[in-house]
């Protein structure tokens, strides 16, 4: 029975420490404190464990933590980008490539159909139509000129991105 | 100029939700020296500490939408760091090569104390203080967990309790016993 008393009371230390147990149970862990020799002993130690550990000393981060963070956060960035940049750059390369092969179809019909009434067709005609067989061809040539070029124009966008990034992070830390 | 109400971490987290990284850089400054300090007392070595707590805010870095405004940001980072210190505290033990003879207790959870990594760049108060992160890097979970943070941190029950993710009533009994099972620790060592 005093065991079991023993156990009941230690359990209500730290709220007895914390001034938060009913005034019924508070009385009943004073009179215990009184008379049990051991729990007294507990209870003591267990005052000075925790007035120690309040007054552990607070450890600081070093000077560099933040420009450490900001490096990983770069390459965090960067690497992200890069991923971006070659998912953009693939899936377009591949939508250009099959518009391209498009457009060439539509091209060639466009193309074929024009010599078609160029050979049946009257002379009159000629002059109008010479024109009709060029703009498939420049616009093809466009076509693959803007293949080239997109994924160009994509990555200047994208670099730019990482500058801006940099240049806001580089911005913050040297705040501090 | 006048001075400007200081914004709550919540308000903060949203702005770098929106895009703004002086934000981030704000919480940053906010919690490194705690969450340093908190993990420190998992891991017993400043340099994995502050390599923890930089995976933590990079964590934030990439996640930063997966915070929502039901909870606080305090406990949704110190929730993030506990796990990430108690995965590496998980990692060492079973990369675990040095011997338990230092202190050999019963429980097998007790992680050994590397003595040439504890105090590398702390100057303690006191013996005593140097003596209490032993015991508290010897104490078994979930002591230890809470033994942090409620007498390290002081952290409320109420945090704890969402942090952790246990009831309050259940973190009041736990925080008790963690203290005793401390205080019968260090009685252990002393011997
Ligand atoms: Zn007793």
């Amino acid at each position: 029975m005093q065991n079991t008393d023993c156990t009941f009371i230690c359990e209500q230390f730290t709220e007895y420490q914390e001034n938060s147990l009913s005034s019924e149970i508070r009385a009943q862990v004073d009179s215990h404190l009184a008379s049990c020799s051991s729990c007294l002993e507990i209870f003591q130690k267990l005052t000075g464990v925790i007035e120690t550990l309040h007054k552990l000393p607070t450890l600081k981060a070093s000077s560099s933590f933040n420009s450490t963070l900001l490096s990983r956060i770069n390459t965090l960035n960067q690497e992200t980008v890069w991923q971006k940049i070659y998912h953009s750059s693939y899936s377009r390369v591949a939508g250009y490539a099959i518009a391209a092969g498009l457009i060439f179809a539509i091209g060639i019909n466009i193309l074929i159909d024009p010599i078609a009434p160029m050979k049946s067709g009257t002379q009159s005609n000629f002059a109008g139509d010479k024109i009709n067989p060029n703009q498939p061809t420049e616009s093809l040539a466009a076509i693959s000129d803007s293949s080239a070029n997109h994924p160009v124009d994509s990555l200047t966008l994208q670099n730019s991105t990482i500058t801006s990034q940099n240049q806001s992070m580089q911005l913050v830390s040297g705040k501090k | 100029m006048s001075e400007k109400p200081l914004k709550t971490d919540e308000q903060l987290i949203a702005e770098f939700q929106n895009g703004n990284e002086n934000a981030f850089v704000e919480l940053v400054d906010r919690y490194k020296d705690r969450l340093v300090n908190f993990v420190y007392r998992f891991l017993h070595d400043m340099t994995d500490a502050e390599d923890m707590v930089q995976e933590t805010f990079l964590k934030v870095y990439k996640n930063k939408h997966a915070y929502r405004e039901i909870a606080k940001f305090s406990t949704w980072i110190y929730t993030i760091a506990g796990n990430l210190a108690r995965s590496e505290l998980r990692k060492r033990k079973r990369r675990k090569t040095y011997t338990m003879s230092a202190l050999s207790f019963d429980d097998n959870e007790f992680t050994p104390v590397d003595p040439g990594k504890d105090t590398e760049g702390i100057v303690f108060n006191s013996y005593a203080g140097e003596e209490i992160m032993k015991a508290i890097y010897a104490l078994p979970e979930p002591f230890k967990t809470i033994i942090i943070l409620r007498d390290i941190q002081e952290l409320s029950y109420e945090d704890i309790s969402t942090i952790l993710d246990i009831p309050m009533g259940t973190v009041k009994s736990r925080v008790n016993r963690a203290r005793l099972k401390l205080q019968e620790t260090l009685s252990y060592l002393k011997e």
